[in-house]
């Protein structure tokens, strides 16, 4: 068996395998139109007719929303809250904004279906749903054209029957069904309409696609699919879950980030993703940590997924100044047209011009030298915007970078500092193509004393989704409001969720003796309306005191606590994958190295730089800064306070003064 | 001392003043007991320098634009700060704006006596006592609407005042949750005060204060530039609210615009006299709702601070419902007149800046008070909150529905959260269809939202634009009416903008809100005259 992880998510559709001892790498072009098409083609010529087991981290389901391409769909819900899909909270994204419009409904108005019926919070029927109006809806339904329905009614997390009923007379009639409470078994029924009606959104595309991939395989060759929550499912539960796996490539990233840290001997990280629109940061303090909040093009999408913080910083990120006099930087980008000014159309100023401006990327290394680069187009541009600004061209290069460096960073307080983390205590650990070029400059504004750029990084994904662990999330939201629920309640609960748990893993292969279950309770003060997750384990609620401390400053032990929901994290290890990955990669042979002195900017002085190829560096190597690092896809700036080292696992490791 | 403004140095300054500011709407929102506060983020935070003039605000709430400086104003004055001190307030006539709203001070000391900067937030109390629960009453006076607290320190070198707090406490429905909101309050300054002392470590005091003024200088010349586009001219508009829910109807505010160059003097000396019920505004509250237009004016993202008003002048006559004098009842005047203001704002510039300003929104906020003492639980109650309307047309698109517009922007409380906690429930919330105004681009659509009482309850509705309908524009037609029903054993009762009640376990209360206006005329190719006989330009 061939095990294989394949990320479609950018340019290229990346493959790391391991067939036997041997690991291998992998890259093609990606097919946009037909993203299988490349994965199938890497698939045989990593395999040939061997058998597979592919983790694949699929855009399918992401794409589908924000092309806004999924499949008509419909809601069923209470009569009375046809509407509420489309009420949402009630308040405008943007508050100045006199214009100001929502994301497109998913459901459009014809399409939502209310029918009399209610259950209330104790889970009481307090009006049953006649058979006759829900067999007339259903018939409704089938009629209307749409591909994929949703099904959510108000408290169904508690009382699932009538969705239960719903969704059966609706697969009679063929439909493929989504139901709440099987999405996401919490209240604050918006959220769960959404996150279920994207579900249904998605369904047919992703059913589709995945039937597709799986009869070009063999039988006996495995498919499995990358979640957002970091964990991998099969692609028959990814098929009727496909809301899960909406993040699957950047959750690929955040396992493989974690991997390549944990091999250096960090478990406190902080990873920077840095790419051409946008920087995707995340915290891991000894484990990915998990958000319940996010959404994705406008859409609530509540189930668990990897804490990914996203800011619209990147290489492309086109500079100005503003009416007011201050140098603005992004959020619009150049993108890949016109692209930066050294890209030879662009005709403004980005985050990458600066960089180069500076001397800190090399056109001749520049993806190895296959791109042209145009340093001869920057001068006059940054002559033109530098009198406007009042400063010297080299100053607005370096100002440029101070400022995106600067929404960086305020994106790393958010989810370190905001949420009670010091961030000199974790290690800043950098991938994606620009992130090198920075990640030495955002740990000096926040302390932090080390960065690490894995080998590898292209791959980073790949590799995490192919070293995933199968894993399974189960929450419901049961509102426990004496201030010490007894333990034997919560032992039921739990107890509950871990025999459907017990029946998905083995559905995924999982041996027994390798399922492992995390439980937690979403827990909060009796009156306030955001719960913090806290460990099922002896002293619980001693322990939300505490949490609750250390995010907000106080705790109040006098006061009553409630459970919110009881949340299950189950999984299994990936059978046949041991964690060595990062050494066994080969890396690519035709290793070079420059020692070309070359002038670089750093605080406003030229320092003579060295040049050194990734690829010629071996374990134990150091470098004193000011240096270039380059590779095919990325540079990193080791600046003159910082001093980097290669260790045992071809990882750089920065030491910043 | 003399400083270059460095333009990278400046953009540095903005984000992290602002996001000192957001960090502390993250702790205040997260860790509140209100409704108001945790649901629907009704609060503001904002950072001060040494002068009491505001650096920057979190985009929270734009009603606490112009008010919360003369909140942070009065709390200085007379006060001798100390490390750890913080000052409390809610009182009108001395920097506040209703009482629900309670804001809190503290300084920041950087070297020296004197305070280098201060940080402050605000937020709406779901009670602060007086004659209804809620303290959303249809009073006469500001002694019906709640206890009314003038500066005073609630924290000393750190520790509480509980005489003061007890004190408080004890006029209040719902102490419990009060003293967990002013915790919350509390440490969001703390988060403030800690950021502010990092960022002046790192900087200095001198670059941090002179990057504070040069931050006002900013908003200052992006505020003068949204102006000079507006040609020189004087602009005139008026529009009224229903009533002020003890009598008096059809109350005029009036609003004249003069714009010269740069700078826009905006008059509005011949707005009503001030009224018995409780709809009077404070000055402080006309002066959010033309500050929110104006940097609504400015596409990009600035800062509100001290300098966006420097170019404009509010001139307003004393004891109007623009700017109501003591003892007054106010507590409508911040909810529902301040819409008002910006509507008759926006229909001066409307002749100004033709294309560029949309038709009137829903202009309320529909604020519903439900309390009274709940059986089953066996807890005394009190649930408000706000629903939300049409937003107007623009000459480019239909106005979005079911949105809160203008001066406010919170969420709803989402029907599961509320059955889990109050004894109500809800029957229907869906939007109305059809009750935009029509128009080559037609007004957005209001909501209906339908409660049933589990108990019995005493309920307070203040709302507006149930009589005089949201206006259209050029040509466009006014968005449909609101209306507020109650329904008691099956009998349907329609009731005004404002009333108050107690009902019985099992009566609905029915809310139908506003429309927002359309924009050009409904039916092409016939010209309509200009839509609104009191655009008086």
């Amino acid at each position: 068996m061939i095990f294989i992880g394949v990320d479609t998510g950018g340019t290229f559709t990346d493959f790391i395998y391991r067939d036997g001892g041997e690991w291998g790498v992998y890259k093609l072009l990606s097919t946009p139109s037909d993203p299988a098409a490349a994965v199938l083609a890497g698939i045989r010529h990593i395999a040939g007719s061997g058998h597979v087991h592919i983790v694949h981290g699929s855009t399918v389901a992401t794409n589908a929303i924000l092309e806004r391409k999924g499949a008509v769909t419909a809601l069923v819900t209470n009569r009375g809250f046809e509407d509420v899909i489309e009420l949402g909270r009630q308040y405008r994204g943007s508050l100045y904004d006199l214009a100001y419009r929502k994301a497109p409904h998913i459901v459009p108005h014809d399409l939502r279906f209310g029918i009399e019926c209610r259950v209330i919070p104790d889970g009481t029927v307090l009006e049953g749903m006649n058979d006759e109006s829900a067999a007339r809806v259903a018939r409704q339904v089938a009629d209307s054209g749409s591909e994929s329905v949703a099904v959510c009614f108000l408290f169904s997390f508690v009382n699932p029957g009538h969705e239960t009923r719903m969704g059966e007379l609706l697969e009679r009639l063929g439909m493929q069904v989504s139901l709440s409470h099987q999405i996401l078994g919490e209240f604050r029924e918006f959220e769960r309409t959404s996150t279920t009606v994207v579900n249904a959104y998605v369904a047919p595309r992703m059913k589709g696609y995945l039937s597709n991939l799986l009869d070009s395989l063999d039988e006996k060759d495995r498919l499995s699919i990358m979640q957002s929550n970091g964990g991998s499912i099969s692609a028959h539960a990814a098929m009727r879950e496909p809301v899960r796996t909406i993040l699957s490539g950047p959750a690929g990233g955040v396992v493989g980030a974690f991997e390549a840290g944990r091999m250096s001997g960090f478990t406190k990280l902080i990873t920077f993703d840095m790419g051409g629109t946008s920087t995707d940061v995340s915290l891991l303090d000894g484990a990915v940590s998990l958000t319940f909040e996010s959404s994705i093009g406008g859409y609530p999408v509540k189930v668990p997924m990897i804490d990914i913080h996203t800011v619209g910083a990147g290489g492309g990120s086109v500079a100005f100044l503003d009416a007011g006099g201050a140098l603005r930087v992004g959020p619009e980008s150049a993108g890949a047209d016109p692209g930066p000014i050294c890209y030879g159309r662009g005709t403004r100023i980005t985050v990458t011009d600066a960089n180069l401006y500076l001397g800190r990327l090399v056109p001749e290394y520049f993806l190895g030298g296959q791109m042209r680069l145009h340093p001869e187009r920057l001068e006059p541009v940054f002559r033109k915007m530098s009198a406007a600004a009042e400063l010297s061209p080299r100053e607005l290069a370096e100002g440029i970078l101070s400022v995106v460096n600067s929404s960086m960073e305020k994106a790393l307080r958010v989810i370190s500092i905001e949420r009670g983390h010091n961030p000199q205590e974790f290690t800043l650990l950098s991938f994606g193509g620009a992130g090198g070029m920075h990640a030495a400059f955002l740990a000096r504004l926040l302390g932090i004393p080390r960065v690490v750029v894995p080998r590898h990084a292209g791959i980073l994904s790949a590799m995490g989704m192919l070293i995933a662990d199968i894993v399974k999330d189960y929450s419901r939201t049961v509102m426990l409001r004496d201030s010490r629920p007894t333990d034997t309640n919560l032992e039921e609960l739990f107890g509950l969720m871990e025999t459907r748990a017990w029946n998905d893993l083995d559905d995924e292969g999982v041996r027994r003796e390798a399922v492992f279950f995390q439980r937690s309770l979403d827990m909060r003060y009796r009156g306030q309306s955001y719960e913090i997750t806290v460990p099922f384990a002896p002293g619980y609620v001693e322990e939300f005191h505490r949490l609750h401390e250390r995010m907000y400053g106080y705790g109040s032990p006098e006061r009553p606590v409630e459970i919110v929901n009881v949340r299950l994290r189950a999984g299994g290890a990936r059978e046949g994958i041991e964690s060595d990955v990062q050494e066994k990669v080969s890396t690519r042979p035709d290793a070079r190295v420059f020692q070309i002195g070359r002038p670089v900017v750093f605080d406003s002085k030229v320092h003579d730089t060295r040049i050194v190829d990734r690829s010629a560096l071996r374990a134990g190597d150091r470098i004193a800064g000011p240096a270039l690092v380059v590779e095919y896809s990325s540079t990193v700036v080791v600046p003159p306070f910082a001093k980097a080292t290669v260790d045992g696992c071809g990882n750089l490791l920065m030491d910043i003064a | 001392m003399t400083m270059k403004i460095h333009p990278v140095l400046i953009e540095i300054f903005k984000n992290r003043f602002s996001s000192i500011a957001e960090e502390m709407g993250v702790t205040l929102n997260r860790t509140a007991f209100s409704p108001n506060i945790k649901e629907r983020r009704d609060f503001s935070c904002a950072i001060f320098d040494g002068k009491g003039r505001m650096i920057a605000q979190a985009a929270h709430i734009p009603v606490h634009l112009g008010s919360m400086p003369l909140s942070v104003e009065a709390a200085i004055e007379g006060a001798d700060f100390e490390e750890g001190d913080m000052v409390i307030l809610n009182d009108p006539f001395k920097g506040g704006t209703h009482l629900p709203d309670i804001t809190i001070v503290a300084p920041v000391f950087a070297e020296g006596a004197v305070p280098s900067f201060y940080v402050a937030n605000r937020a709406h109390h779901a009670d602060v006592g007086g004659m209804a629960s809620g303290s959303m009453p249809l009073s006469t006076s500001i002694f019906q609407e709640g206890i009314i607290i003038p500066p005073l320190k609630i924290v000393e070198r750190g520790d509480i005042d509980w005489k003061l707090m007890n004190f408080f406490l004890n006029n209040v429905r719902t102490p419990d949750e009060r003293e967990g909101d002013f915790a919350a309050q509390i440490m969001a300054n703390r988060t403030g005060i800690a950021r502010m002392k990092e960022l002046i470590s790192t900087y200095g005091i001198d670059t941090a204060s002179f990057y504070a003024r040069s931050l006002m200088d900013y908003g200052e010349r992006l505020i003068r530039s949204a102006i000079r586009r507006i040609p020189d001219g004087v602009y005139s508009f008026e529009d009224f609210l229903d009533d002020d829910g003890a009598g008096e109807q059809d109350i005029r505010i009036r609003v004249k615009i003069t714009v010269r160059g740069s700078e826009a003097t905006l008059d509005f000396s011949e707005s009503h006299d001030q009224v018995p019920g409780s709809v009077n505004a404070v000055y402080s509250i006309t002066l959010s709702a033309v500050l929110y237009v104006f940097r609504a004016l400015v596409k990009e993202e600035i800062p509100a601070n001290a300098g966006c008003l420097r170019p404009i002048k509010v001139v307003t006559r004393k004891g109007t419902v623009v700017d109501a004098q003591f003892p007054a009842a106010v507590a409508g005047g911040n909810v529902e007149t301040s819409q008002r203001i910006v509507d008759v704002v926006l229909g001066a510039l409307a002749a100004a800046l033709p294309g560029e300003i949309p038709a009137a929104s829903q202009g309320t906020m529909n604020n519903v008070a439900v309390g009274g003492f709940d059986a089953v639980s066996g807890r005394v109650f009190a649930y408000y909150e706000t629903i939300a309307g049409g937003m107007g047309a623009t000459a480019r698109s239909n106005g979005e529905s079911a949105v809160h517009s203008h001066m406010t922007n919170t969420l709803n409380t989402p029907v599961e959260a509320l059955e889990y906690t109050y004894p109500v429930r809800v029957r229907e919330y869906s939007i109305r269809r059809g009750t935009g105004g029509k128009g080559v681009f037609q007004g957005g659509d209001g909501v209906v939202r339908e409660i049933q009482l589990l108990s019995d309850a005493e309920v307070t509705v203040l709302s507006d634009r149930r009589r005089t309908a949201p206006y259209g524009l050029a040509g466009g037609e006014p968005g449909a009416v609101g209306k507020n029903v109650i329904i008691s054993s099956g009998v349907r009762r329609e009731k005004g903008s404002k009333f108050h009640e107690k009902l019985k376990k099992d009566d609905v209360i029915r809310i139908e809100t506003p429309g927002g206006g359309g924009y050009g005329p409904a039916t092409p190719h016939r010209s309509t005259p200009h839509d609104r006989s009191n655009l008086s330009s």
